[in-house]
């Protein structure tokens, strides 16, 4: 499922990001977020804005078009 | 002399660190093919000097800007490198410090921010974490010095004996140890740490990359990334070389932290995550960053800026002026000479300087929203809005600045990755209402809109922003046509800022103006009195009969439509193009206006309110000032966008002002 299907503040697992924008990804993994990292939506800001969410103690915002790349499963 | 370089993670306080080291510092110019001023101070105890690496999360560059470290570290030969960490966030600070370890300098950890990591339950051995790295760690409070003499201790020759030279050695799996060797013999002898390079090759290091084809033939080199990285893929499931290596750091790292790192349970929510749910709030966010944008231009105008301001006036259209006067007359100087010092020069640079208290107080609070984190908030709860016209929500941040003043703003633009956002900014932040405007508007909204200043005012800034936003989507959908955004942005908890740093910071972005009022200004002062006080018939006639009146009248009635068809508007205007402050010099010399409330009462004479209104739009948009055309040349390296952003602004101005002017005049306005 995606990221930005889940409820905010519940622990999940990245599963998969290769349809993700490589800059992007390449930024994410410089904070440490990558397949295999357990992560948590904080918030998702409205009319589709960007998310915020939770890894390892930092606080990151990306969009949402990105967010929806993020595949994760249950922890 | 020896060379310290600092480096470190962004938001790591490390601007405030050092400030802490250095007792002076300058900047020596940009570093090489970036656009990325280079700081560089001496230590305090005048021992060495340090310099100011940019922020980065990994020596792997993502732009241009992001590699000047790299760069650094390729080109020339620290003595030392001092790794600010921040303690709080030490699983990912580390990463960066494996890749100095590994560099071969000898590093330095500085472990900042202890104290916001012991509040959050995180305590740290140091001295364990020290062992472990194989280097010195200092826990530091930069902010209150705490541990900084300790730092500036070790920088000295005779500590760096008892650390280990060589550079340290992570392992990376047998796969990757034979890589590394392979290609750690064809390099030449003098190419420098070889690991490292070896290292930083194989994670994707562009800049490493065009280092070593300079050594090593391009095609092996491709030959052999692109073997090793499938070999990888298949012996151990990695999705790339990248990815891997970093996971067998975090091994590494997760070794060290479990020796060394106690978390003690969390105390529910922070202070910062109950700010940032009213600050980033659906509903909220936005009216509460206006209202905070309100709250600034009142403290900006009216309640301690223009205050100030009116103090300086005094004193310098007071005292200052009647002493200059008393001393030229007792050393005989000519007429002219006196009219020339009193009137052009004073006049016109005083009536420019009186203005420095309201902008270095914008100054102060821009600096603040940067360094307090709440500028990362900015940028994303304006991101959707940005995004909608083609921007990025870091782009909001240099037009906050280039309220304070275009310049600076658009050098802050530097922080967007990608080539076309940051050219769109950049043409997009000149009608951002920058503080040179403001002493334009101040005169007049005095003069005609006493009692509503800040409301007016405002609207014109807000009017800047709109129009900005409407420019934003006619280029991006059609000039600047866009590439891929890179919006990935780090919420920092929030902090108090140091005040040293913010002092530092606010001098460092006033300076400009202040420089700017000193040359342009001044230069372009005399000049326009010159030009007022001479004339096709001879020298000292009166202004009906001058060259400003005879250059005036000539445009003059190009701006009749729009409400300001006289030949003083026209010339301030031409003038203004050097700085906007100008305008109002010019005016004052125009008008013959003995101060301020001189030239106030003069243009009522000349100027209905309406025409005040539509005067002020046209100033807001027309051209970008000289040095901000520099500084647009200089970041975009294109004389035709330097062009084009002069052209649709006076294109722009025309029209809105035209527009402004007819709407009101037929709904009855005055």
């Amino acid at each position: 499922m995606k990221l930005t299907d889940i409820m905010a503040g519940t622990n999940v697992k990245i599963t998969d990001l290769s349809t993700m924008n490589d800059l992007v990804r390449r930024r994410l993994n410089d904070f440490g977020i990558m397949e295999g990292s357990v992560i948590s939506l904080r918030k998702l800001l409205p009319f589709s804005g960007p998310c915020t969410i939770e890894a390892k103690g930092q606080w990151i915002a990306i969009r949402r078009k990105e967010a929806n790349c993020i595949q994760v499963e249950a922890v | 002399m020896i060379t310290v370089a600092l480096a470190g993670n962004p938001n790591t306080g490390k601007t405030s660190l050092f400030n802490t080291l250095t007792s002076s510092y300058e900047y020596v110019g940009n570093w090489a093919g970036v656009t990325v001023e280079k700081k560089v101070g001496t230590l305090t105890n005048k021992q060495g000097q340090l310099i100011d690496l940019p922020g980065i999360y990994s020596l792997s560059p993502l732009s241009r800007d992001e590699g000047v470290t790299t760069s650094y570290l390729l080109d020339e030969s620290p003595s030392m490198l001092m790794n600010v960490v921040d303690a709080s966030q030490l699983e990912r600070n580390l990463h960066l410090t494996v890749q100095l370890l590994e560099y071969g300098a000898p590093v330095v950890v500085a472990l900042n921010m202890i104290d916001v990591a012991e509040s959050r339950g995180l305590h740290i051995d140091e001295r364990e974490l020290a062992n472990q790295l194989g280097a010195e760690v200092v826990p530091v409070i930069a902010r209150t010095g705490r541990g900084c003499d300790e730092l500036v201790r070790l920088t000295k020759p005779e500590h760096r004996t008892n650390r280990l030279l060589q550079p340290r050695r992570f392992e990376y799996g047998s796969l990757l140890e034979r890589a590394i060797s392979e290609l750690e013999t064809k390099l030449p002898a003098d190419a420098g740490p070889k690991r490292w390079l070896a290292l930083q090759f194989l994670e994707g290091n562009i800049l490493v990359l065009q280092k070593l084809r300079q050594l090593v033939d391009p095609a092996w080199l491709q030959l052999f990334y692109d073997a090793t990285e499938l070999q990888l893929k298949q012996q151990t499931g990695a999705k790339d070389m990248s990815q891997y290596i970093r996971s067998q750091r975090a091994e590494i790292i997760d070794g060290w932290l479990q020796r060394s790192l106690r978390e003690t349970h969390k105390t529910g929510r922070t202070l910062t995550e109950r700010i940032d749910d009213i600050v980033t709030n659906k509903f909220l966010g936005i009216p509460i960053f206006l209202v905070f944008m309100f709250l600034t231009f009142k403290l900006t105008f009216d309640w301690i800026g223009t205050p100030l301001s009116d103090e300086l006036d005094a004193l310098l259209n007071g005292p200052v002026k009647d002493g200059i006067g008393s001393l030229l007359d007792t050393v005989g100087a000519a007429a002219f000479i006196k009219s020339v010092i009193l009137e052009g020069i004073i006049g016109g640079v005083g009536g420019v300087l009186v203005f420095v208290p309201q902008i270095f107080i914008l100054f102060l609070i821009i600096s603040f929203i940067e360094d307090s984190g709440y500028m990362a908030r900015i940028a994303t709860v304006m991101d959707r809005l940005m995004e909608g016209v083609g921007l990025n929500g870091k782009a909001f941040i240099p037009m906050i600045i280039g309220f304070g003043c275009n310049v600076p703003g658009i050098m802050a633009a530097r922080t967007i990755e990608q080539p076309k956002e940051r050219l769109l900014t950049i043409l997009l932040t000149p009608l951002m209402s920058c503080s040179a405007r403001l002493s334009v508007y101040s005169l007049f909204v005095g003069t005609f809109f006493k009692s509503n200043q800040a409301l007016i005012v405002l609207s014109l800034y807000v009017l800047g922003v709109v129009a900005a936003l409407v420019l934003a989507k006619l280029f991006s959908s059609t000039i600047v046509k866009g590439e891929s955004s890179l919006f990935v942005i780090e919420l920092p908890p929030y902090r108090i800022p140091q005040w040293r740093t913010l002092m530092r910071s606010t001098w460092e972005k006033g300076k400009g103006f202040v420089r700017k009022a000193g040359t342009f200004i001044f230069g372009g002062s005399v000049v326009i009195w010159l030009l007022g006080y001479t004339g096709p018939s001879g020298w000292n006639v009166s202004m009906d009969e001058s060259f400003l009146k005879a250059i005036g009248s000539v445009i003059a009635p190009l701006f009749a439509p729009i409400g300001f068809g006289n030949w003083q508007a026209g010339a301030a205007l031409l003038t203004g193009f050097l700085a906007k402050e100008v305008v109002v010099s010019t005016m004052g010399i125009i008008y013959a206006a003995p101060d301020d409330a001189g030239l106030s009462g003069m243009i009522t004479q000349f100027f209905s309110p309406l025409q005040a209104y539509s005067f002020m739009v046209f100033i807001l948009l027309y051209v970008p000032c000289l040095a901000t055309v520099g500084v647009i040349r200089k970041e975009t390296g294109s004389s035709l966008w330097t062009w084009f952003s002069v052209g649709y602004a006076l294109v722009v101005a025309y029209v809105i002002a035209l527009a402004v002017y007819g709407t009101c005049k037929a709904l009855g306005f005055q």
